[in-house]
């Protein structure tokens, strides 16, 4: 009992860490974040600006927290690093274009899996009916040449 | 009817991994943002060493429009690949400093440790410090090297990221030459 007191300290401690680890520093406030997890990181490529710990994230944030300061908006802190390194630096790409592809290909690969898997079904649910379909003297007459084939076949 | 689909998903994803081994590699081939826009100018302290031959500052607008500029994003923490290239960028300077101006963007670095680096190679081209690496935020920099050629009127005409050949450096001279 004791150990599973023990074990639920310590997942609560990991727990906590992480909640700990995802927030802001003081020195920036939560909005920088908010904009910079929408923009990705140059360097690392699978991490947002506000993940990531590269240098130039760093000074994306600061960058953010300047403009703020200054008064500009959302959109417009966006369109900034999109003027400088286009809608790559976008952490979603964007639903048009190419961009529309990302978001419809796991729709459409579920929509393949759905009519695979319906095909599937249909096609064991005839078989099994077609098995009901048959009489049990068929059935015993089925299995009877079973039985003598494997009696007289051919050792194996 | 099957077998129509079957094929046809297959010829799909066959399609896709074409298309996936036709990308290049895209640390050189980024787009960018710039490619025909005029060159974001800067004003930045210059570092130690180059301020006996360019003064205590440098203003790129002061230099736009007179000369075609190379411009080369660099830090002493590159290694290798900034240390690969310094050699051919120096050398490749002393050949074409007549017709092309040079500039170095010493970014997000130590100000000793980049000195270091200046003296170790002989660097002679003017170089900036950037200690936030904001100016290479302006140019949608993804990491040092980084190599722009900037045209006679401003523009920024290519932009090449990682370790620069000699080959290459004298194919982005002779285009922005005008």
């Amino acid at each position: 009992m004791r150990r599973w007191l023990w074990i639920l300290v310590f997942a609560l401690g990991l727990a906590g860490a992480q909640t700990v680890g995802n927030e802001p520093p003081p020195d920036l406030p939560p909005k920088v974040f908010e904009i910079a997890k929408k923009l990705r990181c140059p360097v690392c490529r699978g991490e947002s600006a506000a993940e990531s710990n590269a240098g130039v994230t760093e000074e994306m944030r600061r960058q953010i927290a300047e403009m703020l300061a200054e008064g500009k908006t959302e959109d417009e802190i966006i369109q900034y690093f999109v003027d400088r390194y286009t809608e790559w630096i976008l952490y979603e790409p964007p639903k048009r274009g190419l961009g529309l592809v990302v978001w419809l290909a796991p729709v459409i690969g579920l929509g393949l899996f759905g009519f695979g898997l319906y095909s599937y079904l249909r096609a064991t649910s005839r078989r099994a009916a077609e098995l009901e379909g048959v009489s049990d003297e068929e059935l015993a007459r089925a299995e009877a040449e079973l039985g003598r084939d494997d009696e007289g076949g051919p050792p194996s | 009817m099957r077998a129509f689909f079957g094929v046809l998903l297959a010829l799909a994803i066959g399609a896709l991994f074409w298309w996936g081994m036709q990308t290049k590699d895209e640390r050189s081939e980024l787009p960018s943002a710039l490619a025909g826009r005029p060159a974001p100018t800067f004003d930045l302290e210059l570092l130690p060493s180059s301020r006996e031959v360019w003064g205590e500052r440098l203003n790129l607008s002061d230099y736009l429009g007179k000369k075609p500029i190379i411009l080369n994003f660099w830090a002493s923490w590159c290694y290798p690949a900034c240390y690969e290239e310094a050699p051919i960028l120096e050398a490749t300077w002393r050949r074409w400093k007549d017709r092309v101006l040079f500039v170095g963007v010493n970014t997000q670095d130590e100000l000793d440790a980049a000195e270091k680096f200046i003296e170790q190679f002989g660097i002679s081209f003017p170089n900036v410090y950037d200690p936030r690496g904001k100016v290479g935020i302006d140019y949608g920099m993804y990491g040092v090297p980084e190599t722009f050629a900037i045209s006679v009127e401003g523009r920024v005409l290519e932009r090449f990221a990682g370790t620069i050949s000699a080959e290459k450096l004298e194919s982005m001279i002779r285009e922005v030459l005008p």
